[in-house]
């Protein structure tokens, strides 16, 4: 039994940061405020203090910790005290986080998600700690599985391929070629435009006027010109962005466990064990597909990765399609060699799944003419984008099993293809759906759930053959 | 593998919906008299009050209409590996929960199912939950036994 530890001094500072995340908004409150003496002004003065100082000062002086043989043991808590306890093999993810300022002093941020679906926060969090504690919860924690692994294994999903330890560690990094391919082709830049869209927005009005009177003769290619200038600005913002976060990305497999690094001033480590994949991702959003390249993400019950594309862990970039199950198979052993056929639920035809997209739109589209009768027309270049985005939907649903033990699912939403393998025995429930009128024309829908972050994960796929849709659910209903 | 059999919800279920819909009738009245007074003292405007009139009306009756449907093909049924449920016809919709995968199995009953010695049954898994609306109290102890002890047979360590 090992003394209780406070986190290193440095981690005050980590927890005033985060207090200034959360409750920046309480500056502005300064603002309102003109006279100094008034005692508004040092009620909000106070206030701060609290929020700034006194709060992060006792988080950091009433967390300790202790890494005892079978469990973290976090003690928290100013007024109501919190005494955690983690076993080592509930233990979902371990992260670390080391922010620049914290590499000279060899610390970094631990934290520690178990599969409870309590709190928004992970189970633990050790502001500051030596890189040593991470070290040793791995160790603690594979030693806690070592006497289990044998019994464990044979309950394993994958009988076929089953190598308890791959002796030397396996390792991939990416090279800066794709590194810059992946940022390239990224669509976050989207969220950023609409960010710069609104910024326009407050721009004052007489200025904006202003400039568009002087320059009336130019007004369409000016318009055309600050639009292309945006979709730049925000498309290099995007690209920086994932840049610096993907910066130096590394996969490892050691063990029973996937590792992966990345990231320029914060280096983020996430260390997930093999057997507490709930699922494995391959996607490609449009523009990808093109380029053939795809990346590859793995569904956890941890919100570890709740930085990363949908929340799910990122353990690969982006990788050219020819090469994804030949790279990929040596770190998760259960994925297929090849990309398998996967048309077996696939209908031919696709205009349900346009119709109900033209639907979607249909609504809106009437809004926006009816709202603005001269202008609303523009808002038809919904339609053919809603046909073609039902087609893509159709043309993409696919799916099968493809083992007796593994599904593989592919949906089409809003120009993304994904791909899902999922264990059966991560299959939470499942879900087979079909109307009156579905009967004559032999369809149904899917929806399979399965563990992700803390919640659940459906993935829905619909209009499929009944026949197929019908083999997979009782598959599911009568598996051993 | 003994035949499994589908179970109906026990007959007075019938009777809690036909009060759950007689329940949503006054909540609509409470809420038509709300908007008249508004309508009255703030000058809002006539046809939301007359939108909300026939809300009442029709709301409660097609629920009360749809009891006999909604018994009908509501079943469910337990085998030594899993839970399904089935519902609708016209929308039809089956739910399979392998008992392997089954969380915990919680009993729930407000005062209504309890006057008629009925229970909800929510059966959760790591990701999703799932509800029988109402079985006999006798036979939701049951199932939920039966549950977890099944469970506890095929468990391995999940999510």
């Amino acid at each position: 039994m090992t003394k209780p530890k406070r986190t290193h001094p440095l981690g005050l500072l980590q927890h005033i940061a985060k207090s200034f995340k959360d409750y920046w908004f309480l500056i502005i409150l300064l603002f309102t405020q003109r006279e100094t003496d008034s005692i508004w002004f040092w009620a909000i003065i106070t206030l701060l203090v609290m929020a700034f100082i006194i709060d992060p000062l006792a988080k950091w002086l009433t967390l300790t910790y202790v890494v005892d043989p079978d469990a973290v043991i976090i003690h928290s808590g100013v007024f109501v005290r919190h005494h955690e306890h983690i076993p080592y093999s509930r233990i979902q993810t371990v992260q670390s986080k080391q922010w620049f300022y914290l590499k000279p002093f060899k610390l970094e941020e631990v934290l520690i998600e178990t599969a409870s679906h309590e709190d928004r926060t992970p189970e633990a969090r050790l502001a500051a700690v030596p890189t040593s504690v991470a070290v040793e919860i791995e160790r603690r924690r594979q030693a806690s599985l070592a006497p289990t692994t044998t019994a464990s294994a044979t309950s394993e999903e994958t009988p076929t391929t089953e190598t308890p330890s791959v002796p030397t560690d396996l390792h991939y990094q990416i090279n800066n070629g794709d590194l810059i391919k992946f940022g390239l082709t990224s669509l976050i830049f989207i969220p950023f435009l609409l960010v710069l869209l609104g910024l326009y927005n407050k721009v004052p009005r007489s200025l904006s006027d202003h400039l568009i009177a002087d320059a009336s003769h130019l007004a369409l290619a000016l318009l055309i010109g600050g639009a292309l200038v945006i979709i730049v600005v925000a498309w290099l913002g995007a690209f920086l962005w994932t840049l610096t976060r993907y910066y130096h990305f590394e996969l490892t497999r050691r063990d029973d466990n996937l590792i992966t690094a990345k990231g320029l001033f914060q280096r983020n480590t996430i260390t997930a064990p093999l057997n507490r994949l709930q699922a494995v991702r391959i996607k490609q959003n449009i523009l990808r597909q093109w380029l053939h390249l795809q990346t590859v993400q793995i569904l956890i019950a941890s919100k570890a990765a709740s930085d990363d594309d949908d929340n799910d862990l990122v353990i690969m970039p982006v990788i050219p399609t020819p090469t994804v199950y030949t790279v990929m198979r040596p770190f998760i052993d259960w994925l297929p060699a090849q990309r398998p056929d996967l048309s077996k639920l696939t209908v031919p035809r696709s205009w349900y799944q346009i119709r109900n997209a033209l639907l979607t739109v249909a609504a809106p589209v009437a809004l926006l003419w009816w709202l603005f009768p001269s202008w609303g027309w523009i808002s038809l270049i919904f339609l053919p984008i809603a046909v073609m985005q039902g087609r893509y939907a159709a043309h993409n649903t696919a799916g099968d099993l493809i083992t007796p033990t593994l599904l593989a699912l592919q949906t089409g939403h809003f120009w993304t293809r994904e791909v899902y393998y999922v264990p059966v025995d991560k299959i939470q429930s499942m879900k087979l759906k079909r109307s009156i009128w579905m009967k004559r024309t032999q369809l149904a829908h899917l929806t399979i759930n399965v563990r992700h972050g803390n919640k659940n994960q459906s993935i829905h796929l619909r209009y499929l053959a009944v026949a197929a849709a019908n083999d997979i659910y009782q598959w599911y209903l009568h598996q051993a | 593998m003994e035949q499994p059999q589908t179970h109906q919800l026990p007959p007075r279920i019938k009777r809690i919906w036909g009060f759950s819909a007689l329940g949503s009738l006054l909540v609509l009245l409470v809420l038509d008299g709300l908007i008249w007074l508004a309508y009255k003292f703030w000058d809002w405007p006539l046809w939301l009050v007359i939108f909300f009139l026939i809300l009442t009306v029709i709301e409660p009756t097609i629920e009360t209409g749809l009891i006999p449907y909604r018994y009908r093909f509501t079943r469910y049924q337990i085998t030594d590996l899993a839970v399904e449920m089935q519902a609708g016809f016209i929308f039809q919709k089956r739910v399979a929960i392998p008992i392997a995968r089954v969380q915990n199995v919680t009993l729930n009953a407000g005062p209504l199912l309890q006057w008629q010695k009925l229970t909800k049954v929510s059966i959760a898994t790591a990701a999703t939950s799932h509800d029988i609306e109402g079985l006999e109290l006798p036979e939701a102890e049951r199932l939920r036994e039966q549950i977890m002890r099944l469970a506890q047979e095929a468990r391995h360590d999940q999510a």
